[in-house]
């Protein structure tokens, strides 16, 4: 066989394997592929397997025999790499988090690994024998390698279109959860270069891959497990929250009922003198009593019934409810919450519901933290408009807030190791395109401002 | 002359609050003029584009069965984005959050009292008076920035600097008293802006009327508010070099 064709052969292989592992990690995220990236993966991940072919063939060389133990690292290390390189590239295309499209990463180079392991044992055990050698390269390499891009792509299809990344996606709830899948991912990925470092002798057959295969129908059963049990707490989450929300509701009510008591009783007391002064024709008094009494109504009442107009208008029902929790809230710490939403808050909005509700609460929370012991204030505007969603939250404060600090990362007024708020909410808007933000002071008052286009 | 338009479909309404603001214009004898008096909304937009802005808005609430007040703000905030809206209302309970944030609404009137109407008609054109007072040194510059459908206007003596967020194309832009995030490239604003302002690092553009002075030592840049960006090896050099 000639340089060239072996060269050429090897260099198919490895772009073979990198386009599986970027189809397979595409698919457990659930996203199409994003042909930029992938050739930019591609050229990568061909450059570091020639790289990492060259050091080891460079060592052996230079005298170093090629044991098992150099040649297993040196296939993790090739492995990390480009799962580090596809994350990358993954998580710049699609917009997510590093440690999410990191573990696609790791989990899609284990299953193509896999995968081709067992294509190649497959088509070992029932190819022919031939003597010319090419045709031979031919059967032993390109079909199994391509065999295993189309079944990457198979399974990618098939996890797409069964939205795989639903339960996937489950697993990075939090944060120490996510590191656990990470490192699990990890470790399936190291099985097979460990395995073949722990027990050198044994030759991989049909058997052997078979095993890996099953490894990895065990796995999808654990974590489509793992994830319709996350679904169940989510719902019972759910469940407790709408309590909490219409027990917040009740006690808005319960509150309004107790006023429009008070004021019943204050107006009949008002009427009977009202009644009196009309009686001796006293015209001056009763304008003055109407100029008194015409915005008391207005002042007793008018808060706790716009507030439940505002919440009546947003029909984004989390939304509602994180709404009605926050205000609940403001009022067991006495502080005054003004909600004003004019227009119906439609149901879909572009951000992702989660993350809408991460931003609000975050800066609900921020706002509440820092009004005044005595007097506090927070204001929210919502405001729905053709080309999209307002949001703005307003707040009172004990000390002017620096802005030029605000705008520092991890900036808090708590102390270190706090005041992740501010920078995850900047993240998640950072994530949105089109979505712009806005902080200033207006009238002693705190402004943020949030634009999320339709 | 700064125009003034009233715009209210109840005639009694209209008529006292006219008598109201040209009286207390002729008081205050500043360079407001003339009053209009207009009762539907659409007239207001036409009316609006024939003569200067930025202006000054008094609006109702709402028209029956024509446009509400915010849709009318929206649209007079789009052709005048500095003008001074003031609106009227017969309830004191107004969502008067809204107006103020979203359209930047100076204040509202409660329709009734004569007497409480004056006044509050004349504390909005003093505050109107003051804040074009403010605004007049530095008048003509102007930077426009879009988000979403809403046009600013900032003036550029405000503005501090502009940094690239590590985050795709987002831009913060610190102004005075302010921070503003969106979608934009700097380059883009470099453009704009021309040779008032120093690409002094790859993610950083200053306004060189705010610098306070240039720490080469340190690599930095400080800002007459204490602020400071970075300083790129380039930018040094071209300092040096100036």
């Amino acid at each position: 066989m000639s340089l060239a064709f072996r060269l050429g052969t090897v260099a198919f292989t490895m772009g073979l394997m990198a386009l599986a592992l970027y189809i397979l990690a595409a698919g457990i995220l659930g996203r199409k592929i994003h042909w930029k990236s992938l050739g930019i993966f591609f050229l990568c991940a061909e450059a570091v397997q020639w790289i990492t072919l060259g050091i080891s063939i460079a060592m052996s060389f230079m005298g170093f025999n090629e044991d098992v133990v150099t040649s297993s690292v040196f296939d993790l290390v090739c492995y990390t790499i480009t799962a580090v390189i596809s994350a990358c590239l993954l998580a710049r295309a699609h917009r997510l988090p590093m440690l999410y499209t990191m573990s696609a990463s790791v989990l899609g180079t284990f299953i193509a690994n896999t995968a081709n392991s067992l294509m190649v044992q497959v088509v070992e055990e029932y190819a022919p024998l031939f003597d010319r050698q090419h045709f031979l390269a031919f059967v032993r390499l390109y079909i199994p390698y391509i065999l295993t891009v189309v079944v990457a792509w198979l399974a990618a299809l098939i996890m797409r279109k069964s939205e795989f990344q639903r339960y996937f996606s489950a697993m990075f709830r939090g944060k120490g959860r996510g590191w656990m899948t990470l490192l699990v991912c990890y470790a399936l990925m190291c099985t097979m270069p460990v395995l073949q470092l722990i027990a050198p002798d044994i030759t991989p057959d049909v058997g052997y891959a078979t095993f890996f295969s099953a490894l990895i129908v065990v796995g999808l059963f654990l974590l489509q497990f793992a994830a319709m049990y996350t679904a169940g707490q989510d719902k019972i989450r759910a469940q407790e929250e709408t309590i909490l929300q219409q027990q917040a509701h009740m006690a808005l009510l319960e509150e309004l009922q107790q006023e429009i008591r008070a004021f019943r009783h204050d107006f009949t007391n008002l009427f009977s003198g009202l009644t009196l002064q009309a009686q001796e024709g006293d015209l001056a008094g009763i304008q003055d009593f109407m100029r008194r009494t015409s915005s008391y109504f207005d002042e007793k009442l008018g808060s706790e019934i716009a507030q439940m107009d505002g919440l009546n208008n947003i029909e984004l029902y989390p939304l509602r409810s994180l709404l009605a929790a926050k205000l609940a809230k403001m009022r067991q710490m006495r502080v005054k919450g003004v909600l004003e939403a004019l227009e119906p808050v439609r149901r879909e909005q572009s951000m992702d519901t989660d993350d809408l509700l991460r931003a609000l609460g975050i800066l609900l929370d921020n706002a509440i933290e820092a009004v005044p012991a005595q007097n506090g204030q927070v204001r929210v505007v919502l405001l729905q408009e053709e080309k999209g969603l307002y949001l703005a939250v307003a707040n009172n404060y004990e000390k002017t807030p620096d802005l030029p600090a605000l705008a520092r990362k991890g900036y808090t007024t708590k102390g270190s190791g706090r005041g992740t708020g501010l920078s995850s909410y900047r993240r998640i808007v950072a994530r949105y395109r089109g979505c712009a933000s806005r902080t200033y002071l207006k009238d002693g008052m705190f402004v943020q401002e949030l634009h999320i286009p339709a | 002359m700064i125009p003034v338009y009233i715009c209210d479909d109840e005639p009694p309404v209209r008529k006292n609050l006219e008598q109201i603001i040209a009286g207390q214009i002729m008081i205050l004898d500043s360079d407001m003029g003339p009053v209009r008096a207009l009762d539907a909304p659409e007239d207001l937009l036409k009316a609006q584009k024939e003569d200067s802005v930025p202006a000054i808005y008094f609006l109702d609430i709402d028209f029956p069965g024509k446009m509400s007040g915010l849709e009318l703000a929206q649209k007079l905030r789009q052709y005048d984005p500095r003008g001074f809206i003031v609106f009227i209302t017969a309830h004191g309970d107004l969502a008067f959050e809204t107006f103020r944030l979203r359209l930047e609404a100076l204040d509202y009137i409660v329709k009734g009292d004569r007497s409480a109407m004056t006044q509050r008609v004349q504390s909005c054109l003093e505050s109107i008076r003051e804040r074009m007072q403010a605004a007049r040194p530095g008048q003509g510059n102007y930077c426009t920035v879009k988000i979403l459908d809403t046009v600013r206007h900032i003036p550029i003596e405000s503005i501090l600097y502009l940094e690239a967020v590590g985050y795709r194309h987002t831009l913060r832009l610190h102004l005075d008293g302010e921070l503003l995030e969106f979608n934009s490239t700097l380059d883009h604003f470099a453009q704009q802006l021309g040779e008032g302002f120093w690409r002094c690092h790859r993610s950083f553009l200053v306004n060189r009327s705010r610098i306070r002075s240039v720490r080469l030592k340190e690599q930095t840049v400080e800002l007459d508010n204490g602020e400071t960006c970075l300083l790129s090896r380039k930018a040094k050099s071209e300092y040096q070099m100036a």
